[in-house]
């Protein structure tokens, strides 16, 4: 008997009962529809993740202090990148643009009755072009400011209309720790950058939050918590990193290269969008596993259904092999509703996962995309899943004994 | 030897054999609970005859039959049918014999209940592998010859009884076997009817086919032209003539 015999009779018994098909099928639909949707709202995230990335421009390049190994230990060593570090990338590096130093914190924020808790930059007037951090209203932060640690602010947009509502912000003066400060600025709406909001942040100059809020706490200078430069031209990036790395290298001492001797690290962001890449591609593979659990559990099922069909089916069977079907005649049909059975699933399943991403993609910003590649991995794997969990109730019904299938009616 | 004692009026008398058993024994079970349910039966039928099986309850007939229609080994003995030893057959080249050589109808018809009548006497010809226009004109014939031409597209629980028993003798010689076997075909089915479905099995054995039958209705055995007698699965008579039927059958 050839396979188009096999097929043709294996979809009247499909079509011959409906529901039982269904439920056969149902544990696939699901499994599928999941695979497809995890997979794609993991490709979401990393698309979502790396456009935020992209946004900064090609030609930016981010110093941390310490190694990745460094600040995962619970006991860090001494910040060894300092402020002199900063300047000295600014004057000696050619291939160097703009320097931005940077200092983070977080703070209470009050304006009469308002309080609200800001995150807090200190930095110099390089951060805004560098970050394409544009002013909405009155000015960001001045190298003159910076010189004469200046008690005055620009703030993030939702953070001035928390504090100030509808009022007029610039020229009023907000508390941050008991010192006042004046704005002088507010930034444009840029929204969260990876969880953080530059909306609900205030600025102000290096040296006033050096003085002011943090104090020193480096042995060997003014710490400082990211340095974000520009290179002078895009080509020039892998360039930069280079010079910036020797130099940092001479000025911290650092004779080996071993990277744990290494008291920085430089990431250009080529660089952030691997390790973006990376971590949502494990999001991304944690959720498909997640979802082929299911897949399996699908699986399952319809060897359960299938078992219970092939009891049901103990005369049909010996009649057909009364009427001269071989063990080897039964053993394919079987397995070819099993096949065809965890195909259609798998189709039926992968249009409920799209029409998921869709959904997800019209009411949240992870604009999934609906991969190809999944699709014809989770309709592959179902058909394989039906093959391989068809095997032990096809051959059961193949071992049938005729006489007691027939006898069965 | 068996002799046959039926002066052969439409047919020449046949000589080949189509069905030799020899000391078969079929036994289930072992030791106290051991049932020996065939008990060193010897058997010939030869082509063309048409054979009626019968005895009491239990006495062994649709074991045989299934031995016959190759459902079943023998745990001894041997059997050849048409010529060829199948009690050392394979299992695939046994569901073969049972395509080509023969044809079964059972009591309860049997039939599959989500194919039409056509389908469902083209199932052997699946098997066979014959495709296209000449399976589907072989099932149109078959069904025509046993005058259910008519309701070629209709499923088993649209017909009556009879009208499905019809359909699957069509189903059972739709691969023009050597030997159609039926196990109380008129089980399950009034008088009248009972008539009309053994007419068509005398009418398919005046047409050259070896028909064999097991009932236990001695108006079904006297259609046929000889009678096999079983008792405790021993062969009692092996060519028994449907006149003395009635005196075997009171004893
Ligand atoms: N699978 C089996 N296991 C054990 N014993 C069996 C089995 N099949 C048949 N037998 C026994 O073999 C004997 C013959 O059975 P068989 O079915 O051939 O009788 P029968 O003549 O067809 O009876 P009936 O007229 O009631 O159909 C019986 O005693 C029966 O109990
Ligand atoms: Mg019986």
């Amino acid at each position: 008997m050839d396979i188009v015999e096999s097929l043709k009779m294996a979809g009247k018994t499909i079509t011959a009962n409906k529901l039982r098909s269904g439920l056969t099928m149902l544990g696939i639909i699901i499994g599928n529809a999941s695979v497809i949707a995890m997979v794609g709202v993991g490709q979401g995230a990393k698309i979502y993740a790396e456009s935020q990335f992209q946004s900064l421009g090609t030609n930016v390049l981010f110093i941390l202090p310490g190694t990745d190994n460094a600040r995962r230990n619970t006991i860090a060593p001494p910040n060894r990148l300092i402020l002199a570090d900063a300047e000295a990338i600014a004057t000696q590096v050619p291939s160097v643009d703009k320097v931005a130093p940077q200092l983070n914190g977080s703070e209470l924020a009050t304006y009469r009755n308002n309080a609200k808790r800001a995150s807090l930059i200190g930095t110099t007037p390089e951060y805004s072009p560098v970050r394409n951090a544009d002013v909405k209203q009155g000015r960001f932060i001045t190298a003159d400011d910076v010189k004469r640690n200046a008690r005055v602010v620009t703030l993030g947009s939702s953070i001035s209309k928390d504090l100030f509502g509808n009022g007029e912000a610039i020229g009023q003066q907000i508390r941050i720790r008991n010192i006042s400060f004046e704005v002088i600025g507010i930034m444009d709406e840029k929204g969260a950058f990876l969880g953080a909001n530059q909306d609900d942040t205030v600025f102000m100059p290096f040296s006033t939050m050096t003085s002011r809020i943090i104090g020193r706490t480096s042995p060997y200078g003014v710490a400082v918590q990211v340095i974000t430069l520009s290179a002078k031209d895009n080509t020039n990036v892998e360039t930069a990193k280079f010079q910036i790395t020797n130099l940092l290298r001479l000025r911290h001492r650092n004779t080996s290269s071993a990277s744990d001797e290494v008291t920085f690290t430089v990431r250009t962001q080529k660089d952030a969008l691997e390790i973006v890449g990376n971590i949502t591609n494990a999001l991304t593979l944690l959720l498909a596993a997640i979802a082929a659990i299911s897949l399996v559990v699908g699986g399952i099922g319809i060897m359960n259904i299938m078992l219970v069909s092939v009891t049901e089916r103990t005369s049909e069977i010996g009649l057909r092999k009364a009427v001269g079907a071989s063990q080897s005649d039964i053993l394919t049909q079987f397995l070819i509703e099993a096949v065809i059975l965890s195909v259609a699933g798998g189709l039926i399943g992968t249009g409920v996962g799209v029409s998921g991403i869709l959904i997800v993609g019209t009411f949240t910003p992870l604009k999934a995309g609906v991969s190809m590649g999944a699709i014809t991995l989770a309709v592959g794997v179902s058909g394989a899943i039906g093959l391989f969990f068809g095997v032990v109730p096809a051959k059961q019904a193949a071992k049938l004994d005729p006489i007691v299938a027939l006898r069965s009616a | 030897m068996l002799t046959d004692s039926q002066p052969s009026i439409d047919i020449p008398v046949p000589q080949k054999t189509i069905i030799k058993l020899e000391h078969i024994y079929k036994i289930y079970g072992a030791g106290d609970a051991e049932v020996i349910a065939l008990d060193n039966v010897n058997l010939e039928i030869n082509q063309g005859e048409y054979c009626a099986i019968m005895g009491a309850s239990g006495s062994g007939k649709s074991t045989v039959m299934n031995m016959i229609g190759c459902l079943d080994r023998p745990s001894s003995g041997q059997y050849y049918l048409d010529g060829e030893d199948v009690a050392n057959l394979s299992e695939a080249a046994l569901a073969k014999t049972r395509n080509l050589k023969i044809g079964f109808v059972f009591q309860q018809y049997h039939l599959l209940s989500q194919l039409s009548a056509i389908e469902n006497v083209m199932l052997p010809m699946v098997y066979a592998g014959i495709k296209g226009n000449e399976r589907v004109d072989r099932a149109a014939d078959a069904l025509k010859r046993v005058g259910m031409g008519h309701r070629l597209k209709n499923k088993p629980n649209e017909m009556s009884g009879g009208q499905q028993q019809r359909v699957a003798i069509a189903r059972a010689i739709v691969n023009q076997p050597v030997l159609l076997l039926a196990d109380e075909p008129t089980g399950a089915l009034d008088s009248h009817t009972t008539r009309e479905v053994i007419d068509l099995f005398t009418e398919l054995n005046q047409g050259g086919i070896t028909v064999v039958i097991v009932t236990h209705e001695l108006d079904v055995g006297r259609a046929t032209r000889r009678i096999v007698w079983f008792r405790d699965g021993q062969v009692i008579h092996n060519n028994l003539s449907p006149q003395d039927l009635s005196l075997v059958a009171a004893s």
